[in-house]
């Protein structure tokens, strides 16, 4: 059984003692998962983030990251952890490779580690080229690919991430995400990604939660969410017009389909297509999106379910 | 033991860049000493070389405020004597003042401003690191303009009595002046900004709540042209000493009041 890299119980934060941006939040993360906190603006993503780095002290519950309370030990946390908020800006006035030797002595790196540290991340994150520019001249894009170099560079263990790519373009936005992929995999970072780009979320996590209005709606991977609300697995035919499939409705102009509980159903649907005499050009298995998920939960959020 | 790790200085070093890059902080710490130890020492200098002391209304009632030791001293060797010992230490305590208060304000609230703030916070450096190198930084900083400022005036006014034929100016007063109450009043400017800095939203609020800091200065100083009393060696060591346990006092509550959370409000 993998370890817990965060574990938060009835977390919850008031601003003003009146109205909660995070409220009982309770959450078991394990290490090396990819964790996609999902929902809209003023959702509360940005509170739990900053709930975890220690950067607000919670009014309600508690929380673990690595085994540390983030209130109590900032300092110990910030050391195995990187961090990327949608506010915290690197210094305009200094260069990119200045910016990130800065920061590599302020997380305890030595001067020459700082740089061997700098180049790999610049240069893996197609920023060495404007290495020498300084920040206030650079993209949004770049500035924001800089952050998360900066977040990078002790090697950390950790990573809790707020919409790291707001801002990017598309080849800018598959590139953070297959190296996010890449320290997941290969290195078994653990990452927390508060987004509210559900593609994005799709491709690089494994598990996810909803959360909306402060409160947390589902937590779980693809297949718990799509259970939960009742989507379920869908096979699609392209068949030769002619004949009529049993056991199939016609979805559109093009094809047949129905809901199965269980891919296993799939083998037996082709050979008792093809034994009836059907024809198939194409057999697919559509697997409800998180996008499919997510609105689902909104609308029944709406129905008051 | 070292002061600072290599990260807090890292920071402090940072700090000066930022500091000196900026345009407003720059210009001060560059004027506010030019014109405090050269420019009116010189012209005051200038205007009692040249204009005659029966034309000036009032000097007989000036120099009753003479200490004893300037007895003996002509009408113009007085008023020299009179703007080296009563006005000249309020320009030159100004310098630490607004220079440490000035550095602070763009080192903390600057930062804040700029976004940077929450960035450090999330290093492992922490708050009371971030506290000691930023306040260490801008308190070294003045200091050397302090430093400087002190060789200049020392130029200005060795000069000025040359030329009047008096003793070299630095006494007792002067003492607990430049090696106490310059440092307490230094680490006030710094320590002050840093407390303030939580409520101000921008470096140049921060700046202009750091006006008010040198008014008690203009009253101490300009108060003894009543008459009532004079400041002394004495007094400037009670002042320093008082103003020292208030730079420490405010300094503990900032570094256990202060939380992330209260310093990005």
């Amino acid at each position: 059984m993998s370890e817990i890299a965060i574990h938060t119980q009835k977390l919850g934060k008031s601003y003003d003692g009146a109205v909660y941006a995070l409220h009982d939040l309770s959450l078991e993360i394990p290490t090396g998962a990819v964790f996609g906190f999902l929902g809209p603006n003023g959702a509360g993503k940005t509170t739990t983030i900053k709930l975890l780095s220690g950067l607000l002290k919670p009014t309600e519950g508690s929380c673990t990251v690595l085994g540390i309370q983030p209130e109590k030990k900032p300092s110990e946390l910030h050391r195995v952890c990187g961090i990327v908020t949608e506010t915290a800006r690197m210094y305009g006035r200094l260069t990119g490779m200045e910016n990130m030797m800065f920061f590599g002595q302020a997380q305890g790196l030595e001067r020459r580690e700082s740089r061997q540290r700098a180049e790999i991340l610049l240069k893996s994150l197609d920023l060495w080229d404007s290495r020498d520019k300084k920040l206030a001249d650079d993209s949004t894009g770049m500035v924001q690919r800089l952050s998360l170099a900066r977040a990078m560079i002790a090697k950390p263990k950790l990573l809790l991430l707020d919409e790291p790519t707001n801002g990017l373009d598309r080849e800018s936005v598959l590139h953070v995400n297959s190296m996010i992929l890449d320290l997941a995999r290969r290195e078994g970072v653990t990452v927390f990604l508060c987004t509210h780009q559900l593609r994005d979320a799709q491709e690089l996590c494994d598990s996810f939660g909803i959360v909306s209005r402060g409160k947390m709606l589902a937590c779980g991977d693809l297949e718990s969410l799509s259970r939960e609300v009742g989507l379920s697995l869908q096979v699609r035919f392209r068949l030769r017009e002619g004949k009529i499939p049993d056991e199939l409705q016609r979805l559109d102009d093009e094809s047949w389909g129905r809901d199965i509980a269980d891919e296993e159903e799939m083998p037996k649907l082709i050979s008792g297509l093809v034994s009836s005499g059907n024809e198939i050009f194409e057999a697919k298995l559509v697997r409800p999106s998180l996008e499919d998920i997510y609105s689902r939960f909104v609308e029944l959020r709406g129905n008051g379910k | 033991m070292k002061i600072l790790s290599p990260a807090e200085k890292a920071l402090a070093f940072r700090d000066f860049e930022d500091i000196w890059d900026n345009k407003t902080s720059r210009s001060i710490l560059i004027l506010v000493p030019l014109v405090m130890v050269l420019l009116l020492p010189v012209v005051f200098l200038i205007f009692f070389l040249n204009v005659p002391m029966t034309r000036m209304n009032g000097v007989e009632q000036m120099l009753l405020l003479l200490h004893a030791q300037a007895s003996g001293m002509d009408e113009r060797q007085g008023m020299f004597y009179l703007m080296t010992n009563m006005i000249c230490p309020m320009f030159f305590l100004m310098i630490p003042l607004i220079s440490s208060s000035v550095s602070a304000a763009y080192s903390f609230v600057g930062e804040k401003e700029h976004g940077t703030l929450e960035t450090l916070l999330l290093t492992p450096l922490g708050i009371r690191k971030i506290l000691k190198a930023k306040v260490l930084g801008c308190v070294l900083l003045s200091a050397v303009g302090t430093c400087a400022s002190f060789v200049l005036f020392s130029i200005v006014i060795a000069v000025g009595d040359l030329m009047l034929s008096m003793p070299f100016y630095f006494n007792w007063n002067w003492l607990v002046l430049v090696f106490l109450l310059s440092p307490a009043v230094m680490i006030f400017g710094v320590v002050f900004m840093v407390l303030t800095s939580a409520k101000s939203k921008s470096y140049t609020e921060s700046v202009q709540t750091s006006a008010y800091l040198v008014l008690p200065i203009v009253l101490l100083f300009t108060g003894q042209f009543t008459g009532l009393y004079q400041v002394g060696a004495e007094l400037l060591l009670l002042i320093s000493c008082v103003l020292l346990a208030v730079d420490f006092l405010i300094w503990f509550l900032t570094a256990r009041l202060f939380t992330p959370e209260k310093l990005l409000r």
